[in-house]
């Protein structure tokens, strides 16, 4: 076979799979404009399910819940996971540094509804009331492992001697951290930002397990009223939704491609 | 002499195990205002002594001492040093003005003063309307002379180099050495520079310090390591040379290759063993019969400058020689040396030793 064959049928094996990817979402969001209220046959486009979503009042506050759990649930873990690096980092023997770093990435693989049953087991024993504090600090456990991850790697990037280097030119230990491994480091904080935004966005498990009364997140309340019958109002949030975290990675995508540019010194021969 | 030493080892010892020493007893004093090398092959503890000049580490033992101050426990950020590092250390996400200006806004200077101190040290080196270029943009060369004025600016009593010019092309480095050896002139404050570049250390220094397996082997001016090594060490690592055993009959006889010859030297017992050193530019191509010794011709090489010729004599010992006269390879030509340039070692002879022998032997001879 010649090689524009070739290429043709790697092509098309790459379409498909996108497609089949990307179907169920399409599919979800063809009928979120269906006028036919059911997800059956399409009748005629209609704005009316989006309408439904701006008008109901009890969304929109969840959604701001979810806004705000996410915002402040990867700030705060963006700040635990930079220190966490950083101590990682600060481990002299590879392997207690390795132990460390596997056993941060446990908690990225395991199960979110072990994570989740073990916070509710944990915050019933403690007393502590499920709602907003729970989930925000259910949050920020699952976060703080990933903003770790995302961090690290820039700190092993960095060239050790800059640190001998600012030490030499005067500055004391706050401000070698300061003033050259944050900011060197900077890059892999905003894409720890980044994926801690997104993973607490679209959390469902461990959300699931650690809300209570009152208070919900987006997810969960799109799990619920799934559950309670279809509404296309939900096809409608759920495309919003994906629209936001699309959002999301074009930001993540710019920020990486900004830094993608040589950004180390003196390393050319 | 003493008091005014701007740096000063005394027996420092640096382990990182029981086994692994790096300094064995160093002790040393550099005057200020001097150009100095730490000169070796790599291991030796050159950067070590660096490291601890600048304050990047402690000395196991003894004491490391800068004016008069002893500097045990004082860290890096308080010393009035000043390094360049190998790879130079730029911080990446500073543009070259804030690169230089890194030290002097530490110490929290004014903005007029800042703008002013950088702008005579980018002059110095030469930089003059590259401020707000990124590091990422410089040249090798380039970021090297950022590197210095960024130490240079903070006006430190000593400069520590670490094989600075070890990443650039030859050309380049060659250059730089000419302006190093400038700027310290122009400074007039103490260079310490390290390198396993015995051409560079010959060409820069005031004085070099020859270092093997963490001691001391020799120090002195470029002329006097390269003239009057002390040890089989010293006599290979500097320039190139032909190294034979020999023996010393009495004072200014000396027998090697089969034959006696005439040397400069004196102070050995009679018939003590030695090691004689010759400079292969030093030995002159003649015919065989006007030689002092006779060669056989293995092979040569063009250097451009010179030839290279390697030869062996009737005792099998190796002559290298470098000479602007081609020979031809197979055919036997005689070598012509004048008696100084033979220079004499003694088997294990410390470097306190070489200079008292020296100084015994002068005054016996002025004696007569």
């Amino acid at each position: 076979m010649n090689p524009a064959g070739k290429r043709s049928w790697s092509g098309l094996y790459l379409f498909v799979v996108f497609a089949i990817l990307y179907a169920p979402i399409l599919y979800l969001v063809v009928y979120s404009f269906n006028s036919g209220g059911t997800m059956h046959g399409y009748e005629g486009f209609t704005l009316e399910w989006y309408g439904e979503v701006f008008s109901d009042v009890r969304l929109l506050i969840i959604v701001l819940n979810t806004l705000v759990i996410a915002l402040f649930s990867s700030a705060i873990s963006t700040v635990l996971g930079v220190i966490g690096a950083l101590a990682i980092y600060r481990v002299r023997r590879q392997q207690s540094r390795n132990a460390l770093l596997s056993l941060n990435n446990v908690l990225i693989v395991s199960p979110d509804v072990v994570i989740g049953a073990s916070f509710l087991i944990l915050f019933t024993m403690i007393g502590l009331q499920l709602g907003f504090i729970s989930v925000l600090v259910a949050h920020i456990a699952f976060s703080v492992p990933i903003v770790v991850l995302m961090v690290l790697p820039k700190l092993q990037e960095m060239n050790p001697s800059l640190l001998d280097a600012a030490r030499d030119l005067g500055a004391s230990g706050w401000g070698v951290l300061t003033k050259v491994v944050l900011p060197v480091i900077r890059p892999g904080i905003f894409a720890g930002f980044f994926m801690a935004l997104t993973y607490s966005l679209d959390d469902f498990a461990v959300t699931f397990f650690v809300t209570g009364n009152g208070f919900s997140t987006l997810s969960v309340e799109i799990y619920s009223r799934a559950r309670q019958g279809v509404s296309l109002s939900i096809n409608a949030l759920s495309t919003l939704l994906f629209l936001v975290t699309i959002a999301l990675v074009i930001g993540y995508y710019l920020i990486s491609l900004r830094n993608s540019r040589p950004a180390e010194g003196g390393q050319n021969r | 002499m003493k008091d005014d030493a701007i740096i000063r080892f005394d027996q420092v010892t640096m382990r990182y195990g029981p086994e692994d020493v790096v300094l064995d007893k160093v002790s040393f004093e550099l005057q200020p205002g001097k150009f100095y090398t730490l000169l070796g092959p790599s291991g030796c503890g050159k950067t070590t002594i660096l490291r601890l000049i600048a304050g990047f580490a402690d000395p196991t033992e003894g004491t490391v001492y800068i004016g008069d101050v002893p500097m045990n426990g004082v860290p890096a950020n308080k010393r009035r040093v000043n390094t360049v590092f190998q790879d130079y250390a730029l911080f990446p996400h500073l543009n070259v003005f804030e690169n230089v200006a890194f030290g002097l806004r530490i110490k929290k200077l004014k903005k007029d003063v800042i703008q002013a101190k950088v702008s005579e040290a980018l002059r110095f080196v030469n930089l003059v309307g590259y401020e707000n270029r990124k590091i990422s943009e410089m040249s090798g060369g380039q970021r090297q002379r950022v590197a210095i004025a960024r130490a240079i600016v903070n006006e430190p009593d000593v400069l520590l180099l670490d094989e600075p010019l070890s990443a650039l092309d030859l050309k380049l480095r060659t250059e730089m050495q000419v302006e190093l050896r400038e700027l310290q002139r122009r400074l007039g404050i103490t260079f310490v520079f390290v390198t396993h570049d015995q051409e560079e250390a010959l060409a820069m220094s005031d004085e070099i310090y020859v270092l093997n397996k963490g001691r001391i082997q020799q120090s002195g001016t470029p002329i006097d390591i390269y003239d009057e090594p002390i040890n089989r060490f010293v006599a290979d690592f500097i320039g190139e040379s032909n190294i034979l055993e020999g023996k010393m009959i009495r004072d200014y006889r000396v027998e090697f290759g089969g034959s006696e010859f005439d040397c400069v030297d004196g102070g050995f017992l009679p018939n003590e063993l030695v090691e004689i050193v010759i400079r292969p530019e030093d030995l002159e191509v003649v015919s065989p019969e006007e030689g002092k010794l006779k060669v056989r011709v293995e092979s040569q090489l063009f250097r451009g400058v010179h030839y290279e010729i390697v030869g062996r004599d009737r005792s099998g010992n190796r002559w290298l020689v470098h000479s602007t006269r081609s020979v031809k390879v197979g055919d036997e030509i005689g070598l012509r040396f004048g008696p100084e340039a033979i220079h004499v070692m003694r088997f294990g002879e410390t470097e306190e030793d070489f200079d008292r022998r020296l100084e015994a032997f002068a005054e016996v001879n002025h004696a007569k």
